[in-house]
């Protein structure tokens, strides 16, 4: 195998830093297993006649030997509760203790889907609060909480937009227009549901170029598909001409909810002419991101959408709550289950502990944060778009270029001074993209240390002190990883 | 607002270092007219901690659950033991607050813990490749067609009457805005007879997809499969609902599949009304590049030391956009770390007896059913269907048992639509004791 035969030699902790073998490599026969519960009665003859001929040779430790093997290997993970997160678009925001509380709760965790819906009345009716805040907030009053997370909304909602231009006889509308600073989840979700897409050029200002759009406006328009703010951090100004425009031209508007934390409780999507909408709620409303997952991605949407939404709807008929099934107009199932249920319980009790007093407040300290790195770094970095920016500011590595660094090396070089990178090279419309999301949850302590940060590795750059740049990051215990490699000999699994 | 660090004199000093005077100021890109006043959200009032905590307590109230009740429902979702210690460790701030590991170097503990997900979930189907992890089985089902699709460049899916209803009527509805046929094979009530499925396949089929176990639980053969997609060039697709079967009876990979999918929810994550759970999604090593989702590598650092990385993103979608093998990007990453513990804490003999318990318990009611209730015939697992002489019969059965704080199963047109009222899925897993089960026959001995 390709790895340091040395790296195992021994197995301590030195100086906070240590080395922790996989699981297949701690070399001693797997000790009693667990003690477990239920039933030790007889396999049937017919059954047996189906027994696993070779073992699985999952390894199998000890109880204490498992929790050291994983909090060890915790502690080589940055996380939102070890440091600053600034990743643009990610919003990392605090994850409420209390939240990992309730979730746990056995009446919310040990339950399931299919028991009978009079003895689920309690969860059923949380997630129908929920899907009523989100449509407030949204101004979309009409929610589906099926969607796992915000590609599969998009997917979700691009399926109701061509179910509603089908209803209109409208076959052939299956164009897409998606602007170049998009996620890449967006053309691929229209793909997925059988539409291709077209690319807007943005403006010089970032922005979407409304004689971009005109000229790409016509009869095979089923959508344009936009992020607004957008992934550059700026407010699209002219919404409610983008949007009169597409609907005058036959087409529907579809919101990627990703930069919601703009907005909230500030201004409403629903109320500018976005007719559909997905919204992260493991970025806006705080539900822990996992290393990847779970998310969450209800989307929301207008009257003339509503007819569409998938099954099961969460419905409420007199005093009962009900998971509905049918309904003739829906583009149909989209998950096998009732959804990310405990994702949603954390995003409920997210937006109980603000309220609709405080709600604002998430916007606003959220861009508050952000102008402030705006202000402090701007005269240091590169700002490709001038202007007041919403919760994430975007720089680039134009001046830090001119002395051989690039943006990766900047990115490195925070891990070195105790931060996690910001976005990198996204979005791809500028040259080295380097987009900052602070969240409202950063004091302005942290948000100073981190300006100290990037303004150290410009004086860096500008003293022509670079060394440390390339070779960044030295600190943590593993340094740059070779990604090419990885990728030529793909080695995924660990042999046996 | 006690997330919020600001006191109003930062917010102050903040503004006027940034050059503006008010708040609104800030905002004063958006058009006033989109401006909602403050506080106006249809929204309840602000709750303190202590509030919250009451809140979702008399919500949970409302709710019976597995504390005080006794669960015999399947069908996708199934009440196993989780050990203290996996939720201890996803509930570790440094798994449950981290993003995807994008910057491997300070997010070693995600990846090492994805490569040894990615392992053993491989051995456990008998499969060579696993990634990192889809959203749930129905939606893996649907993306393991497209797969197939991709890989024979043909673009007919055969489907299994058989397989678990929300994860046909997903993968039809993702496949119906595409061109191409999907076929749905009847193959009877509660059969495994594939001669139907098999007799289905033709030259332009890219794959069959069928569910092993099966939605009513048996367990069979698939070597006949294997040979008629052998004959004709097309995927071998398995699906699958509780892993936790394979510490027991032969594994998809065994079976031959070449493309094996399902839920991993019974590795020690919580029955959760449904989710969050844990889609698999495993390959031959062949069709790895035409995989869906993040996968999780082995490579070394710039010093030549062991390390882990994302790997393969010329396949998704923020690098290849429209031409991406799936538009997935938020997978259940958390959800991989606690299988993985689970798996580590239980070993092969801890996993063996998982699925030895939850097929013994299923042996030990079936064999002992009153003469009026009669069980699907064949090799089961741990799920099976009951039927009754009429719905009103098990309808009453149903009603008794939840007054003796029992589940005792999903009526099965609940899930499969087509099915007539009086059958019943039942499910038992290591959770059923020997008294439970004799308490559902007493239960069923009175209710004729």
């Amino acid at each position: 195998m390709s790895h340091n035969d040395t790296t195992f030699k021994y197995s301590g902790t030195v100086g906070m830093q240590h080395e922790e073998p996989l699981l297949f490599e701690h070399a001693h026969e797997a000790p009693e297993s667990i003690s477990l519960p239920g039933v030790d009665g007889v396999i049937s003859a017919e059954l047996s006649a189906f027994s696993r001929k070779q073992a699985a040779n999952i390894p199998g430790l000890s109880e204490p030997e498992t929790v050291r093997h994983f909090v060890r290997m915790s502690q080589w993970n940055h996380g939102i509760e070890t440091g600053f997160y600034p990743l643009g678009s990610c919003t990392m925001k605090y994850n409420p203790r209390v939240n990992e509380q309730v979730v746990r709760l056995p009446g919310l965790a040990h339950i399931h889907p299919d028991q009978p819906e009079e003895t689920a009345q309690g969860v059923l009716e949380l997630m129908y609060e929920l899907q009523g805040w989100l449509g407030d907030i949204s101004g979309l009053p009409h929610v589906t909480l099926q969607p796992a997370a915000g590609a599969h909304g998009e997917l979700v909602g691009l399926m109701m937009i061509r179910a509603a231009l089908d209803a209109r006889g409208q076959q052939h509308r299956r164009k897409v227009l998606v602007p170049d600073s998009a996620h890449g989840t967006n053309p691929a979700s229209a793909a997925l549901c059988g539409m291709h897409t077209v690319e807007l050029k943005s403006g010089a200002d970032g922005r979407i170029d409304l004689d971009e759009l005109k000229a790409h406006l016509d009869d095979d328009t089923a959508a344009l598909m936009m992020t607004n703010p957008n992934t550059a951090g700026a407010f699209e100004s002219d919404i409610k001409e983008i949007c009169q425009l597409v609907h005058d031209a036959g087409g529907l508007v579809y919101g990627d909810g990703a930069n919601l934390n703009a907005l909230v409780g500030i201004a409403r999507p629903g109320d500018m002419g976005i007719d559909c909408l997905h919204i992260n709620v493991h970025k806006t409303f705080s539900t822990p991101h996992g290393g990847g997952g779970p998310g969450g991605g209800p989307v929301v949407v207008n009257d003339l959408l509503a007819p569409y939404l998938p099954v099961p709807r969460i419905e409420k008929h007199g005093d009962r709550f009900t998971l509905a099934y049918n309904c003739d107009t829906s583009v149909g199932p989209v998950l096998g289950t009732p959804g990310q249920i405990g994702v949603y319980v954390r995003a409920n009790a997210y937006i109980s502990a603000f309220g609709r007093q405080h709600l604002h407040k998430i916007a606003e300290d959220a861009v508050l944060n952000a102008n402030y790195i705006l202000h402090r770094l701007k005269d240091r970095y590169h700002v490709p778009f001038e202007g007041l920016c919403k919760h994430e500011c975007l720089l680039t590595d134009e001046i830090q270029n001119k002395h051989g660094v690039k943006t990766l090396d900047i990115a490195k070089r925070l891990i070195d001074l105790g931060f996690h990178p910001m976005t990198v090279y996204f979005p791809l419309i500028v040259h080295g993209a380097m987009l900052i999301e602070p969240t409202e949850t950063e004091s302005r302590e942290t948000l100073d240390a981190f300006c100290d940060a990037m303004l150290e590795i410009a004086d860096a750059c500008e003293a022509g002190d670079t060394e440390a740049l390339h070779e960044a990051p030295l600190k943590p215990f593993r340094r740059r990883l070779d990604e090419t490699q990885a990728a030529r000999k793909p080695v995924l699994v660990w042999p046996e | 607002m006690r997330f919020l660090p600001h006191t109003d004199t930062d917010r102050t000093a903040m503004l006027e270092k940034i050059g503006v005077s008010a708040m609104s100021d800030l905002f004063a890109d958006i058009s006033p007219e989109f401006h909602i006043e403050q506080g106006s959200l249809n929204i309840a009032d602000a709750l303190s901690e202590a509030g919250i905590v009451r809140k979702f307590a008399q919500a949970a109230e409302k709710n019976r659950n597995a504390t005080n009740t006794r669960y015999f429902l399947g069908g996708g979702t199934y009440h196993h033991f989780v050990p203290a210690v996996v939720d201890y460790i996803v509930s570790r701030g440094e798994f449950l607050t981290a993003y995807t590991p994008y910057q491997p170097e300070i997010a070693q503990g995600t990846l090492q813990a994805l490569f040894e997900f990615q392992t053993m979930i491989a051995r456990l189907t008998g499969m060579d490749v696993s990634n990192a992890s889809m959203y749930e089985a129905a939606t893996a089902t649907a993306e393991a067609a497209l797969m197939a699709r991709r890989i024979t460049r043909k673009n007919r899916v055969v489907m299994a009457g058989s397989v678990n209803p929300r994860y046909r009527s997903v993968t039809s509805n993702y496949l119906s805005r595409l061109e191409g046929e999907y076929v749905e094979v009847d193959i009877g009530q509660f059969g495994t007879d594939l001669d139907s499925v098999i007799a289905s396949i033709d030259d332009k089929t890219a794959c069959v997809i069928v569910q092993y176990p099966d939605f009513y639980g048996s367990v069979y053969d698939l070597a006949p499969l294997r040979a008629a997609c052998d004959a004709h060039k097309c995927l071998m697709v398995v699906a699958f609902s509780d892993i936790s079967a394979f510490a027991l009876i032969e594994s998809p990979g065994a079976m031959g599949a070449d493309i094996a999918v399902g839920s991993g929810q019974s590795l020690g994550i919580p029955m959760g009304f449904g989710g969050p759970h844990l889609g698999l999604f495993t390959c031959k090593q062949k069709y790895l590049r035409q995989m869906p989702g993040r996968v999780c590598g082995l490579t070394n650092d710039a010093d030549g030391k062991r390390g882990f990385v994302l790997t393969l993103s010329t396949r998704e979608q923020h690098i290849r956009r429209e031409k991406a093998t799936s538009n997935i990007c938020s997978n259940q990453g958390l959800m991989c770390t606690a299988a993985a513990t689970y798996m580590a804490l239980m070993g092969d003999a801890g996993l063996a007896t998982v699925a030895r318990h939850s097929a013994a318990a299923l042996q030990s009611l079936v064999s002992r059913l009153p003469s009026h209730i009669s069980a699907a015939t064949g090799p089961h697992y741990n799920e099976t269907v009951l039927s009754f002489a009429d719905s009103e019969t098990r309808n009453r059965f149903l009603a008794a048992a939840r007054d003796k704080d029992m589940f005792a199963g999903i009526p099965l047109e609940q899930i499969d639509t087509n099915a007539e009222a009086r059958h019943l899925l039942v499910a038992t897993t290591e959770m059923v004791e020997a008294d439970d089960i004799n308490d559902y026959l007493a239960i069923l001995e009175v209710v004729k």
